[in-house]
């Protein structure tokens, strides 16, 4: 209600936003493999492409690219800190789990998690999410061929979330705006900060209608969510609500675009899915420890120590590189293929220890939902033959900019 | 019977992830406080369990036999 030009939701092209906001890096993963085969923690700073190197603190940085040892530091949380994002991601979002440490991470997840675990999701599954995605695919069902980034990926998370929210359906255009705009904010500080603002001014009227008349969504269950005598505040439920967007929307249509990338460029396996789709729960985890949505995540050493035989400083960024570790020889065979049959099902696409994926089960949930309509209705999907360079791109944040398909409407 | 599996479950450290429930719906699910509790551990392949117990997030997850923890995370 503050930024009144709101009205136009797609008439700024989200993926201008992709080179500053994700890096345009297409493979970073050889020079994860040489950097890792050196050793699987660097101290300093390390060229592995454009990302991850751009904080500097006092203490330089440390780069950790080993599954084990991404996996020690983030079970070992009173060493490695989430209060590293204490800084943009809390001047954004205003304090989140995200950036809290035990034991108040734990008291004020506990909090929020109900909503968010398998079984609850079940309600959401067939009217709510099958719902956006099917109306999606009603936009291009009988054309013959779409982009499935900018026509579904990229439209039904926000969709979801907003419809999870209880948001009326007139909101959705500029809900998605502030989304997309806050998500964006390293590439525009003052447009993110704005949205932000904006989004808690629009959220507080929201809540105040839902205290009045409490209805079935996530934002009435916050409201009244209590354990052991602990409530939300509203400046809490502000912050949460803004961290879903960039943690649950930008996730998930990044996910779910590498998971059709994927499935897309290995026919056989795509096959094998369409016919058997009890498949596609295993192509979704080898999709999100192939290609993460979110291949880097921060830490802060909160004191002197070592990791792999290296000597970390107090006070040093730990960068972790879980699409490297997702990658790493040491614990994976042919670690670079995209093999939804191998036998190592476990990855850390989801992170690992307290802080892991709050929403993977959504995420998961959502992922199958659309792929699973879209195989419903549309027969023979594949990639447009005259598609050129189709690829996944990105440092930090990776999927496909597009994916044209052609299919044989149903 | 004195060689079945026993799962263990460290109330105070798990965090209610629904991670063991996503990998073994039949030996795991969540209670109404948020952690997780064992259903059956017969239900699952010991395998599947060595993963599941492995994958917790938290490490809350033990595996036990004839009163001894079997070596998980030998990957």
């Amino acid at each position: 209600m503050t930024t009144a030009e709101t009205t136009e939701p797609m008439a700024f092209d989200p993926y201008e936003l992709q080179d500053t906001v994700a890096g345009n890096v297409r493979d970073p993963f050889p020079r994860f493999a040489e950097l890792r085969r050196q050793s699987p923690v660097h101290v300093g700073k390390v060229d592995v492409g454009n990302g991850p190197n751009e904080f500097f603190g006092p203490v330089e940085p440390v780069t950790v690219l080993g599954f084990d040892e991404c996996v020690q530091v983030l079970r070992d949380n009173e060493t490695y800190s989430s209060t590293v994002y204490e800084g943009v991601m809390g001047m954004v979002m205003g304090k989140t789990i995200l950036q809290m440490d035990e034991p108040e991470h734990r008291v004020s997840r506990a909090l929020v998690s109900p909503a968010f675990r398998s079984k609850m999701l079940a309600r959401w599954e067939e009217g709510l999410v099958r719902t956006v995605v099917n109306e999606l695919i009603d936009q291009f069902a009988e054309r013959g061929k779409a982009d499935l980034v900018r026509e579904l990926t990229f439209n039904f998370p926000v969709q979801v979330i907003a419809r999870i929210l209880g948001l009326p359906r007139a909101d959705y255009p500029r809900f998605q705006r502030w989304a997309i705009e806050i998500t964006s904010v390293a590439a525009n500080w003052d447009r993110g900060v704005a949205a932000s603002e904006a989004l808690r001014d629009y959220f507080s009227g929201v809540l105040a209608e839902r205290r009045a008349d409490p209805a079935d969504d996530l934002i009435s269950e916050l409201v009244n969510v209590e354990v052991d005598g602990q409530k939300l505040t509203d400046e809490e439920i502000y912050s949460f609500l803004r961290l879903l967007l960039p943690a649950g929307v930008e996730t998930t249509y990044r996910a779910t675009g590498s998971l059709l990338f994927a499935l897309l460029t290995h026919p056989d396996q795509l096959a094998r899915v369409v016919e058997d789709r009890t498949l596609l729960a295993q192509a979704i985890e080898e999709s999100v420890r192939w290609e993460p949505p979110v291949t880097l995540i921060l830490r802060r050493a909160m004191k002197t120590t070592e990791l792999a035989g290296v000597k970390i400083d107090e006070g040093a960024d730990v960068a972790l590189l879980l699409g490297a570790a997702n990658r790493d020889e040491r614990k994976y065979e042919n670690p670079d293929e995209f093999d939804m049959f191998r036998d190592s099902k476990q990855h850390i696409g989801f992170g690992f220890g307290v802080h892991v994926c709050l929403g993977m089960h959504l995420a998961r949930m959502e992922s199958r939902v659309a792929v699973n309509t879209l195989f419903d209705r549309l027969g023979d999907l594949k990639l447009d033959p005259a598609a050129e360079d189709v690829h996944i791109e990105g440092m930090a944040f990776r999927s496909p900019l597009s994916l044209p398909v052609t299919f044989r409407a149903r | 019977m004195s060689h079945r599996i026993e799962i263990r479950i460290d109330v105070d450290t798990c965090m209610g992830s629904g991670n063991c429930l996503f990998w073994a719906p039949e030996s795991f699910d969540l209670c109404d406080d948020g952690h997780a509790v064992v259903l059956d551990p017969e239900a699952t392949d010991e395998d599947r369990l060595i993963v599941v117990a492995d994958g917790c997030p938290v490490g809350a997850i033990s595996l036990w036999r004839d009163g001894e923890a079997l070596d998980k995370g030998a990957s």
